[in-house]
Formats: structure tokens, sequence, C-alpha cells
């Protein structure tokens, strides 16, 4: 069965990169949500088993985001992707139950070894 | 608010290219301040140049301000830096930065140039790096310690048209240290800038 794979980013151009990074090997299903909101309603249905969570959304943030996902106990293993590479934004993401971080611009590489590490490919 | 310059999508680019770029300056100022530093969503604009002071939502335009600004160009792309401290953030500034003593115009400058080198350098060359641009930047100048934003602006910028406008407002947690980085391309970048960003989305 298809994994489903939720790739949550307010921006369209971040969101096709972070689609063509995927390996194309990897059985997937893949939604869109443009914020925080969209996202939480989408792993709530079941569409982010696995999710590539961006940081700052308007509506409600990947901090958010990540609350929630705690807070309601919701099955999803998040991959923060996210232009805030200050060490204390990997730090509280990973506090918050993200289980790793991929910095932006995406590279395909770091996203496959991720994946690969997490037993996901 | 754009108009027919840029498309909707390519509007949405600048956006995520600048939201990488803020965040790869961020980082370095992070560092040299040991803080964290609060990330906005970037605003991009197309706006006439001595517009600017009624767009910008991080700063009242009557704050008094201190504010420098910085060149660059690359591959016939050019444009200006132009970084906005609210005065009322030097106090906190200094402290960060382990300034001790008075508080005097003299340090205030050198908090500004210290803070404007790490942020707009990064910034800027975060910005290229992605578009494939090497940008040279010119030496920074400073526009003015404790005057008005809305006399910042308005001296500064009135021979552009339109520019492509880029806002970040950054701030640090639990300081009150303010500051507003703004992007402006030239009227003329914009096409070429354009080419490279619709390479980007293809």
């Amino acid at each position: 069965m298809s994994t489903p794979v939720l790739i949550c980013d307010d921006s369209s151009f971040a969101r096709k990169q972070m689609a063509r990074a995927l390996p194309s090997e990897w059985d997937v299903e893949v939604s869109f949500a443009c914020d925080g909101l969209e996202g939480l309603e989408m792993i709530r249905a079941g569409k982010g088993d696995v999710v590539f969570l961006d940081l700052t959304m308007p509506n409600l943030d990947g901090y958010g985001v990540l609350e929630t996902i705690q807070k309601e106990n919701l099955n999803a293993m998040v991959i923060v992707v996210s232009g805030d590479i200050q060490p204390d934004a990997q730090a509280r993401v990973q506090k918050l139950g993200a289980m790793d971080f991929i910095k932006k611009p995406i590279d395909q590489e770091k996203a496959v070894s991720i994946l690969e590490k997490f037993g996901l490919l | 608010m754009t108009n027919q310059l840029i498309t909707e999508d390519q509007r949405d680019c600048y956006q995520e290219l600048s939201n990488v770029a803020m965040g790869q300056a961020a980082d370095r100022l992070a560092q040299l301040l040991e803080a964290y530093i609060i990330l906005p969503i970037p605003k991009i604009n197309i706006i006439a140049p001595c517009d600017l002071h009624m767009a910008l939502s991080g700063v009242d335009s009557e704050d008094k301000a201190s504010s420098v600004c910085q060149g660059f160009i690359g591959s016939g792309i050019a444009g200006e830096a132009l970084l906005i401290f609210n005065d009322t953030s030097f106090s906190d500034l200094a402290s960060l930065m382990k300034y001790k003593g008075e508080l005097d115009d003299q340090t205030q400058l050198e908090l500004l140039m210290d803070v404007s080198s790490v942020l707009i350098g990064a910034c800027i060359q975060g910005i290229g790096s992605q578009i494939d641009v090497s940008f040279s930047q010119s030496h920074p100048v400073v526009l003015g310690q404790h005057v008005s934003v809305a006399n910042i602006l308005q001296d500064e910028h009135t021979h552009w048209d339109q520019s492509l406008t880029v806002e970040i407002h950054y701030t640090i947690e639990n300081m009150s240290v303010d500051c507003e980085l703004l992007l402006l391309f030239t009227e003329d970048s914009i096409a070429k800038l354009n080419q490279r960003i619709d390479y980007l989305l293809d």
C-alpha cells in the first residue's frame, strides 16, 4: 500500500521542490497543504503518515502543528523542512516531536538519507 | 500587492528564495548575538520607492530610526539593501553584543554597522546563490541616525519609478530589538530576475 505523504508549506514553489526531491522509487500518495490548519486537517484525515513540514507559515505555523500533533496524539512522522536554520529552531522542533530537520533549499540526497535512516525506503 | 511586472508564481518564488536567504542571515546573526531571531514571512512588493514608507508593516514611519544602505550588483541585476533599526533597539542590542559604557551615537553607529554587515551580506549572498548570481557589494553608507523612517525612505530613493521590494522584519526573542531589512531591486533588473526565477519554476 502507498504511504500517505503530506507536504505542508505556504509556498507553491517550495511544495514543488519538496515533491521533486522525493525519490521516484518510493511508493507514496502525496497530498499538499498550504498552511498549518489545512495540514492538520489532512493529518487527521490520515493523509500524512509522513509529513514534510515548513515552519514559517500563515494561520498556524509549523510549531503550532507539532504542538497539536502531540496534544491530540496524532499519527504522523514529521520531518521539518525549513529556511530557519538556527540551531535553536532545530532543537525546538525536535523537542516538539519532529523526527528530523532538513535545511532549505532542499537537496535530494539529504532527503533520501533521512528517509533511509528511518527505514521508510 | 503586485502588478503586471511579476506573476503570482514569480512572487511566490521570490518569497521562498527570500525566506531561505533571510534564514541564512538570521543564523549568522544568532551566532553573533547568541540569541534566537524570530523570522517573519517575507513580503514581496512592486512599489515606487518613494511610496515605500506607506507599505512597510514592521515599522511606523514616524518612529525614530537609524539606517544603513548598501548597493549590490551582479549579472545585470542591481539594487540596494536598506537596514532600518528602530532607535529603541540599541540598548538591548548593546547588551547582546556585550558593549560596555555609554550608549552614545558613536557606539550606536558601530552596532549598526556590525549588524548590518552580517545581515545584509548574508541575505544578498543567500539570494544570489539560489539564482546563480554572484553579487558585488558597495561600501555601506549611513543614511541617518535618529531620524524618522519616512525621512530615511523619502530622501533616498526618488530616482526609480518602480522597484521589486523584499521586506523582512526581524525581531529577537525576549528583546526589544526591532529591525527592518529591505532589498530594493531596480526596475531594470526585474526582467532579468524574472528570467532566472522562471528557470527555477520550470
